[in-house]
């Protein structure tokens, strides 16, 4: 400030704000306040990941769906599947379409419209997942070989944001498909049949679960301020005023499925393993949720 | 895109119990023609918006969330003594039993944003909120018939919960003439037969109607019991949503006070 300025504020009775209004004139210098003490100011330390729930089988019209909770971002996954004809280039496979939709309903961020950047990304980003770490082997999904295949379409609807959306979209993804049932198709002269709708018999061998192969979990990160101090699980506020993202995507094996580094361009290789590590632990808490759900 | 094969086609057959139920005189789900689906309701469910409201009645599962009074998206729309009301509707492609949906614009969405907007625009008083907007966004989650009644219900409680001040609840039922009576909270089944259905929507109070939507045939001298068998439907969901609001505010006045 200039000292002119300076010198007629020393004349006048200091400033003072309520926490909320400092945070939204100075949201760097507010979050920095707290991060020095090592918390957040949601009471979290700089490593935790907000409560996550997870709960599957939430809507009956889907084959499959699942609902997950972390912190103040709910979206429900829902997975419906349907005939279509196999791509040219693999006859004998079926195919997954992800897809994320942030609308206006989930945050006053979010206006009405044709789906944004950061949804298209998410979406993306989930895609390329499933598809890279052949989460489900696309042949269980062929009907008739070159005739017809079942095509999944995995819809993820977020009804709140809090941050991290991509994380709680991925989760909800594999909770989705774990809890898909399909009706075991016949197939006879361009005619796929299926007996009966009724979704209460479950023991029966009328459908069958997909198989999946590896169920990858993600943990996301963001790097705050110049000291590029990692945030774990960031909300709304806390990615709005992050210099770069980190994502890491971790199988139930340990093994690494997807990394995502964006901005911040002096990282050093040392966040990178801290959030390899950390991670590694989510990942565990996550399954572990997920399967007390079940 | 290449050819075009023909598309295999996916059929399904459907076993019901109906023939049961319709020797006991009980409608495909086994309910009794005045009698409503099961209906679960939540305020508060939404981190991000100011009210919030989930509600079920049977298998149709919606989500309503308010944001408002706010400033207008628009400077255009801007109205000078009073709030404007904006409603929009987002179906999830996994709501329905049968096929995937994705139109977003779809005439049929818009048209029944309209109606629930021109449904609260007398019973929220926007005049205490002039140059402001206030959003309602309803998400289908899962659809079973009565989507539009499960919208309305669920607004009031949103609207309710964001603390926005209204003249009275909105109740909305539908009823029809299924097979050879009038029935009410008619669900996708008897919706898609050839049903006649009506959905109304009242003001518990006073008993009027802000809302009469039907777009089926029905003899004029079976109008009057469907519309008031709607009418006792309507109140029996507005003791429902009556009791998950008053429920709420005590909760709520308990942890205030501590």
């Amino acid at each position: 400030m200039a000292s002119s300025t300076t010198a007629s504020l020393a004349a006048s009775p200091a400033f003072t704000f309520s926490a909320s209004t400092f945070q939204k004139l100075h949201p760097t210098e507010y979050f920095r306040k707290f991060v020095s003490q090592g918390v957040r100011p949601d009471g979290r330390l700089l490593n935790s990941f907000r409560p996550t729930t997870v709960h599957q089988g939430v809507i009956t019209t889907a084959n499959g769906s699942a609902m997950v909770r972390i912190g103040g971002t709910t979206v429900v996954c829902g997975v419906k599947a349907e005939v279509a004809e196999p791509k040219l280039d693999a006859p004998d496979q079926g195919y997954l379409v992800p897809n994320v939709d942030l609308s206006p309903i989930c945050s006053s961020a979010f206006r009405p419209g044709p789906p944004s950047e950061q949804a298209q990304v998410v979406s993306d980003q989930i895609n390329r997942v499933l598809k890279e770490s052949n989460v489900l082997d696309l042949k269980d999904l062929c009907i008739e070989e070159g005739k017809a295949v079942w095509s999944l379409w995995v819809d993820v609807v977020c009804v709140s944001y809090d941050g991290n959306i991509y994380d709680a979209s991925l989760t909800a993804v594999m909770a989705a498909l774990a809890n898909v049932r399909i009706r075991k198709p016949t197939y006879e002269e361009g005619v796929v049949k299926v007996s009966g709708v009724d979704n209460t018999d479950e023991d029966d061998n009328s459908s069958f679960k997909l198989k999946l192969a590896r169920t990858p979990l993600s943990a996301s990160f963001v790097l705050f301020d110049t000291s590029l101090t990692l945030l774990a699980d960031p909300n709304f506020a806390e990615e709005a005023i992050s210099e770069g993202q980190i994502s890491i995507t971790i199988d139930e094996q340990g093994k690494l499925c997807a990394v995502s580094k964006v901005g911040a361009a002096t990282t050093s290789l040392t966040s990178m393993r801290q959030c390899v590590d950390r991670a590694r632990e989510r990942s565990q808490e996550l399954r572990a949720i997920m399967n007390q759900h079940q | 895109m290449g050819l075009h094969l023909a598309f295999p086609h996916l059929i399904t057959y459907r076993k019901t119990n109906s023939d049961v139920f319709f020797e006991l005189g009980l409608r495909v789900d086994g309910r009794r023609p005045a009698e409503l689906r099961k209906i679960t309701s939540t305020t508060s469910v939404l981190s991000q918006a100011d009210g919030s409201a989930y509600l079920e009645h049977g298998n149709t599962k919606v989500l309503a969330a308010v944001y408002g009074p706010r400033e207008p998206r628009h400077r255009a729309l801007v109205v000078h003594d009073r709030a404007i009301l904006n409603v929009e509707f987002n179906i999830a492609p996994f709501s329905t039993g049968e096929r995937r949906r994705r139109t977003k614009n779809d005439k049929r969405l818009l048209e029944m944003a309209s109606f629930v907007k021109q449904t609260f625009e007398p019973v929220v008083v926007t005049t205490l909120y002039s140059r402001s907007q206030i959003d309602i966004y309803l998400q289908v989650i899962q659809q079973d018939g009565g989507v539009l009644q499960a919208c309305i219900n669920a607004a009031t409680m949103a609207l309710i919960d964001a603390g926005v001040a209204m003249t009275d609840y909105v109740c909305a039922c539908t009823a029809g003439w299924v097979e050879r009576e009038a029935a009410i909270d008619l669900n996708h089944t008897e919706e898609s037969s050839d049903a006649s259905e009506v959905t109304i929507a009242m003001l518990p109070k006073s008993g009027k109607i802000t809302l009469a939507q039907m777009e089926s045939r029905l003899h004029v001298d079976k109008l009057e019991e469907v519309l008031q068998l709607a009418g006792e439907g309507c109140k029996q969901i507005h003791l429902v949503v009556d009791k998950t609001i008053r429920d709420r505010a005590e909760d709520l006045a308990r942890k205030l006070a501590v």
